[in-house]
């Protein structure tokens, strides 16, 4: 087993840091799609376009997110 | 009914629901074909103040299929407009409407007609106006002459009306409803009744109906006129629908909608009493929902009806024949689902392929009967049902007597039909109600004053 050297010590976490980051994604992306598995479909629209007001609505609840950037990028994706 | 109501989902959506459909060689116009599409069942005339109109919401939809692979090739698509004049009145009317341009009629219903091939879409009309209802002698006076201003003279040939007519299905529906205790029958009916005159259910109610006559040329697809019968390239293929956007979204206190998205088929309808008698309960709403090309999935309620088997049942010992006839009925596929082949009636076919589709199938190469049978080809009469389907066709008991085994024998000669079969009947016919000898075609409506709900 080579030495543990401060270089290789530091190469050596910054790889297992980014490991962990990825593994990490997954497990949020997994966590994610386990939480809206099986969920009857949400309907969204853009109630406000110019306050970045998106409606959703999904069984007999209706709350409204303001995301401007979304709210954007749906708009420019109806037109 | 023939498609009235029929299915869970479109009987709670009236202005979207194909009630029939009918394409026939017009009688006065040979070189041209006369489709219908009737949509709004049961309208009682009276029914205002907002009376009865198409909805400016829904895409309606003639569609022709003429080169047999169960997908049209051509579409007219007709879409609504509605304009309130004066919106501080509830009236419909603030007087006599006299003419469809009358500043009387407050509201009015506007429509645009668009031919669609492949991608090409051609709009052979717009701002189209349509007549009012038939409220009354006070409010329509000379309705005939007012609703004759809405037949309009189009792009390429092309006829249309769209409105208010009388309804031209004519059925007992109290009794086919009643465990089928048709009333000339019922004597010989489990539920035993003395045997009566039919009850023709949908007496003086109107419908909406889109009428379009097309030259023949605009329908084939070598821009012919057909003459040879038992040429393939004169049978097309025929079926109406309705479609509405996928999202509707409700305003908050303000009484407005919003709607958007691609058009979703909700409605559809070829042949009578498809998806009403053959199409069982749970599947008839997906029945609607899906492309005609697509209906092979419900051969096997076509090959079994499930009227064949309730017939033995619900007049003991009357059909015999019939309660022992199991295997697939291969007649009514071809009435139904592919259209009748060369070699079984003599000099005529409309068979369209082995795909199966519901459609209404013309051989435009048939001449208008000088002498039309209500009971069609079964009545000796190659111009009406199944070949395409006129007004007054009597398509009840054709089918009935077709499910009842009459027409088994043209795919198996070894079959004897039950005495009964070729004269099972609701007990009625055309003059059960009043049609039109010219476009289109289908009668003048009952006003609401005129109508008498009660009467016996």
């Amino acid at each position: 087993m080579s030495a543990l050297t401060r270089r290789g010590f530091v190469k050596k976490s910054a790889v297992a840091a980014a490991g962990m980051t990825a593994v990490g994604t997954i497990v949020a992306e997994q966590a994610d799609a386990d939480a809206v598995a099986g969920a009857e479909p949400v309907v969204a629209y853009v109630s406000n376009p110019k306050k970045g007001e998106i409606s959703v609505m999904a069984g007999d609840r209706e709350v409204t997110v303001r995301d401007r950037k979304l709210a954007a990028s749906i708009v420019r994706a109806g037109r | 009914m023939s498609s009235h109501r029929e299915a869970p989902a479109i009987s709670k959506d009236p202005v979207a629901d194909n009630t029939d459909t009918y394409a026939f060689v017009s009688p006065d116009d040979p070189d041209t074909v006369t489709i219908i599409a009737n949509y709004l069942p049961l309208e009682a005339p009276f029914g205002g103040p907002n009376f009865f109109e198409f909805g400016d919401d829904v895409r309606y939809e003639v569609h022709i299929d003429n080169d047999t692979d169960g997908k049209a090739e051509i579409t007219y698509e007709f879409v609504f407009t509605t304009e309130v004049r004066n919106p501080n009145t509830f009236l419909y009317n603030t007087g006599p409407i006299d003419s469809i341009s009358s500043p009387n009629w407050n509201r009015r219903q506007f429509y645009s007609v668009t031919r669609v091939e492949g991608s090409k879409r051609t709009v052979l009309g717009s701002h189209l106006a349509c007549p009012p209802c038939n409220i009354g002698p006070a409010s329509t006076p000379s309705y005939e002459a007012l609703a004759a201003q809405a037949v309009h003279q189009i792009g390429a040939g092309h006829t249309v009306f769209a409105g208010q007519r009388l309804e031209g299905f004519y059925v007992d529906l109290g009794a086919v409803f009643d465990l089928g205790d048709l009333r000339p029958f019922q004597n010989l009916h489990i539920a035993s009744m003395a045997a009566a005159p039919g009850v023709n259910a949908t007496n003086d109610f109107s419908v909406h109906s889109i009428a379009l006559k097309v030259p023949k040329i605009e329908l084939t697809p070598n821009g012919m006129t057909p003459t040879d019968p038992m040429s393939k390239r004169a049978v097309i293929g025929v079926w109406a629908a309705a479609s509405r956007r996928r999202s509707l979204i409700r305003g908050t206190g303000n009484g407005n909608t919003f709607e958007a998205g691609d058009w979703v088929q909700v409605s559809r309808l070829g042949n009578p009493l498809f998806n009403e008698v053959i199409v069982p309960l749970g599947d008839k709403d997906r029945w609607n929902a899906l492309p005609a090309a697509e209906d092979a999935q419900f051969l096997k309620y076509v090959e079994h009806p499930e009227l064949a088997g309730l017939l033995p049942v619900l007049y003991p010992g009357v059909f015999p024949n019939l309660a022992g006839l199991t295997a697939a009925r291969a007649d009514l596929v071809a009435v139904l689902l592919t259209g009748i082949p060369a070699g079984i009636v003599p000099g005529f076919q409309n068979f369209t392929g082995k795909r199966y589709a519901d459609q209404l199938r013309l051989n435009m190469a048939i001449p208008p009967a000088s002498d039309p049978k209500p009971l069609g080809l079964i009545g000796g009469d190659a111009a009406g049902f199944p070949n395409g389907r006129r007004v007054f066709d009597d398509v009840v008991t054709v089918e009935l007597r077709a499910i009842a085994g009459a027409t088994y024998p043209l795919v198996n000669k070894s079959y004897t039909p039950d005495a009964a079969a070729s004269l099972i009947t609701d007990g009625l016919g055309p003059n059960s109600t009043r049609y039109l000898p010219n476009f289109p075609y289908l009668g003048t409506p009952v006003s609401g004053y005129d109508t008498k709900p009660l009467a016996a």
